[in-house]
């Protein structure tokens, strides 16, 4: 009964996308011998009381990872204030002398509102 | 700090701050010229951590008393700046802007990953430096160059596999930085005083580290080691320099200099 | 009996506005309209490429900037606008992959003036205070444009913009930094301030573009409101600009080159002198004043580096070790 040992299931990363505007998410791994019994089994299996939008599944040996020494690559010095709005904080003060107020996230983002005429 | 110690600090860290900013001055021409959309934003971080970097030696030679960390970016003459030669090279013919600027990347890619191996292996060797607040930033900058080498030596390796033009084009570079990548590894006229007030080990040690390094690699894809490193076109550290730099710091130093004394 | 062609073209062009009405997204393998993905592959493309471009105006003083502050500052933001321009075109790509088309396309669309960039990366800078102006202003209203097309129904352009949006707090905030130390500065800083405003001034008007096709000949502003790819028009977005940053031109003592500017209470807009819609026409047709330059260094630049596109695109495989 020693027969050769058969290939098992492929392993498949299962993401999802909870709205059309958010960012795909990593859910976990599952077994299937290919993409399409993969995806039929991944909203099951992952995501039974969350609802979303979309769904990948992604071949595992196609994702290249790092290996631990290349994950060193990814520290790097708190010296980078220049290319945030924590550089630029001081602003704030110099806009409220003049009656106005800063152009922070909230005030940017809300100008996806569009003109509104009051 | 004994007067004499200081001095070998300060030309040391001369040496180490005018490296980074040259070569990320450099760095930062290419800036939209990329060969490729997604290499222009990568470089441009190399260029901004290298930059960094440079901030960061100026402001130890600030506190040494040397001056502001902006006057001795921007206002020192050529005669004075201590940085290697192979540096301060414009990366191709032609005015950096509008005038026909031929940016070679293959000199670039070489440039860049011979002095980021070097620069590893000279952190490394700073990081039992004497002077402590050199070893603290020796450790803080060492976290960046991770990712700077395997940037670069990931640029080497596929360039000259690709054989053909790019295979040519990549020995050629190597055989012109090669010529003067001499001068990153050296610590100028004064190295002897440097390396005996335990600052950073000698000359040869570091060379010796780095051959080690670009050996085995050159071994790995078949390439010929082309022999010691040369220091053809002078010693940056012995404040010899080409017209490159000059031209380089009249761009980097024009707004600046308008008025040092303000806030910009 | 078999519906016919045009009837069932009909049923799904109802079925989409029906989703376009109730706010729903569209994906790139979704069924769309013609016109619609034409309009969004005009659009979008146009934007990823001007992202491209536009980076050729700020680093002529990214090297140049004063102090290392500013250097890494303007160097991180043009480096935040190329990553827009490839967060963009990828986007634009994937809507001209079924007619085989890629970046290659693109760029040489551009290369032949088949694909415009934005009018107002056509403009000559003179000093220090136009990449401060630029950083300030043009991206100011660059920033009125994008935030307009946040809700936008195509997902992945909003996917895109999503992230645009983010960075761009910090780039409103950065052109913002050097404005105030030119405008606080010394007679000299502030003049070149003014300098710059004065000549960039016509540009920031015309940078939303004509307020009519009848003064342009064409415009695309309808189709792309129909659809909720935008939500308003040329000139209510030219007047939303005016209402956040007239204010704030004006606060930092720099006077706007039009002294007729004034806001209309009874009309609630507005009134300023139009810009040379002329000449705005000239430059769609790349006849600005540095149109030809910006084209020239980047076809320069393409050309330059082929043999590392031709290295790598040809080698795929030997990579994988």
């Amino acid at each position: 009964m020693a027969g050769k040992k058969v290939p098992f299931y492929e392993e498949f990363v299962v993401f999802s996308r909870k709205t059309p505007t958010s960012p795909c998410q990593e859910q976990f791994t599952l077994l299937a011998p290919n993409h399409e019994i993969a995806l039929v089994m991944a909203q099951e299996n992952f995501m039974r009381r969350e609802k979303v939008c979309d769904i990948w599944v992604v071949k595992r040996s196609d994702i290249r990872c790092m290996t631990p020494e290349e994950r060193k690559t990814l520290n790097r010095i708190d010296n980078k204030d220049y290319r945030n709005t924590k550089g630029y904080g001081y602003l704030a003060k110099f806009w409220r002398k003049l009656d106005q107020g800063m152009l922070d996230e909230k005030e940017i983002l809300s100008w996806s509102k569009g003109r509104v005429v009051e | 700090m004994k007067p004499q110690y200081k001095e070998e600090v300060i030309e040391l860290l001369y040496q180490l701050a005018d490296d980074d900013l040259l070569v990320s001055y450099r760095g930062s021409e290419w800036l939209g010229l990329v060969p490729h959309i997604e290499e222009d934003v990568a470089y441009s971080s190399i260029t901004q951590n290298t930059m960094g970097h440079a901030n960061i030696y100026y402001s130890l030679l600030e506190e040494l008393g040397e001056g502001k960390v902006d006057d001795l970016a921007h206002l020192r003459p050529a005669g004075e700046r201590k940085n290697a030669i192979i540096l301060e090279e414009k990366n191709g013919p032609g005015h950096w802007l509008y005038g026909e600027p031929r940016y070679d990347w293959a000199f670039t890619v070489v440039r860049n990953y011979f002095y980021e191996a070097i620069k590893k292996r000279k952190i490394d060797s700073l990081k039992q430096s004497s002077y402590e607040p050199l070893r603290q930033v020796a450790v803080k900058i060492d976290t960046e160059i991770p990712y700077h080498l395997m940037h670069w030596r990931t640029w080497f390796e596929q360039l000259v596999r690709a054989g053909g033009e790019a295979e040519e084009r990549m020995k050629a570079a190597v055989a012109r930085v090669w010529e003067d990548i001499g001068g990153v590894l050296s610590l100028g006229p004064n190295e002897e005083k440097i390396v005996e007030a335990g600052l950073i080990e000698s000359e040869a040690v570091l060379k010796e580290r780095f051959l080690e390094d670009i050996n085995k690699k050159f071994t790995e894809l078949g390439l010929k080691m082309p022999g010691e490193p040369g220091m053809k076109k002078g010693d940056g550290r012995a404040g010899f320099h080409t017209e490159d730099l000059e031209e380089a710091l009249a761009q980097l130093s024009e707004v600046y200099a308008l008025n040092p004394a303000v806030p910009w | 009996m078999a519906v016919s062609v045009r009837d069932a073209e009909k049923v799904k062009y109802r079925e989409f506005m029906e989703r376009i009405e109730a706010g729903e997204k569209i994906e790139a393998d979704d069924w769309m309209p013609d016109d619609y993905r034409q309009a969004l592959i005009k659009l979008i493309s146009m934007h990823g490429i001007s992202e491209i471009m536009g980076a050729l105006p700020e680093k002529e003083w990214t090297p140049k900037a004063p102090t290392l502050y500013r250097k890494l500052a303007i160097m991180a933001k043009v480096q935040d606008e190329v990553g827009h321009g490839q967060l963009l075109l990828r986007v634009a790509e994937d809507l001209i992959k079924p007619y085989g088309k890629t970046r290659e396309d693109l760029i040489q669309d551009l290369f032949a003036g088949r694909l415009k960039f934005h009018n107002v990366f056509h403009w000559k800078t003179k000093s220090w205070a136009d990449a401060g102006l630029i950083g300030w202003l043009v991206d100011g209203a660059a920033i009125i444009t994008q935030t307009n097309m946040l809700d936008c129904s195509y997902a992945p352009y909003a996917r895109a913009l999503k992230r645009i949006a983010a960075e761009e707090v910090f780039h409103a905030q950065h052109g913002e930094a050097i404005a105030v130390a030119l405008a606080t500065g010394t007679e000299e800083q502030k003049e070149m301030l003014q300098d710059a405003l004065n000549r960039w001034w016509p540009a920031l008007l015309m940078f939303f573009g004509p307020p009519t096709a009848e003064l342009t000949g064409s415009s695309k502003q309808e189709i792309t409101i129909k659809y909720k790819i935008r939500k308003n028009t040329n000139e209510e977005l030219r007047q939303f600009y005016l209402t956040k940053y007239v204010p704030r031109i004006q606060g930092l003592g720099l006077t706007i080159p039009d002294e007729t500017l004034r806001w209309d209470d009874e009309k609630k807009e507005w009134i300023y002198k139009q810009p040379d819609w002329n000449l705005f026409l000239k430059i769609t047709r790349n006849e600005g004043p540095m149109s030809q330059e910006r084209l020239r260094l980047r076809r320069l630049s393409y050309e330059n580096n082929a043999w590392v596109r031709e290295a790598l695109g040809l080698n795929t495989k030997i990579f994988a070790s």
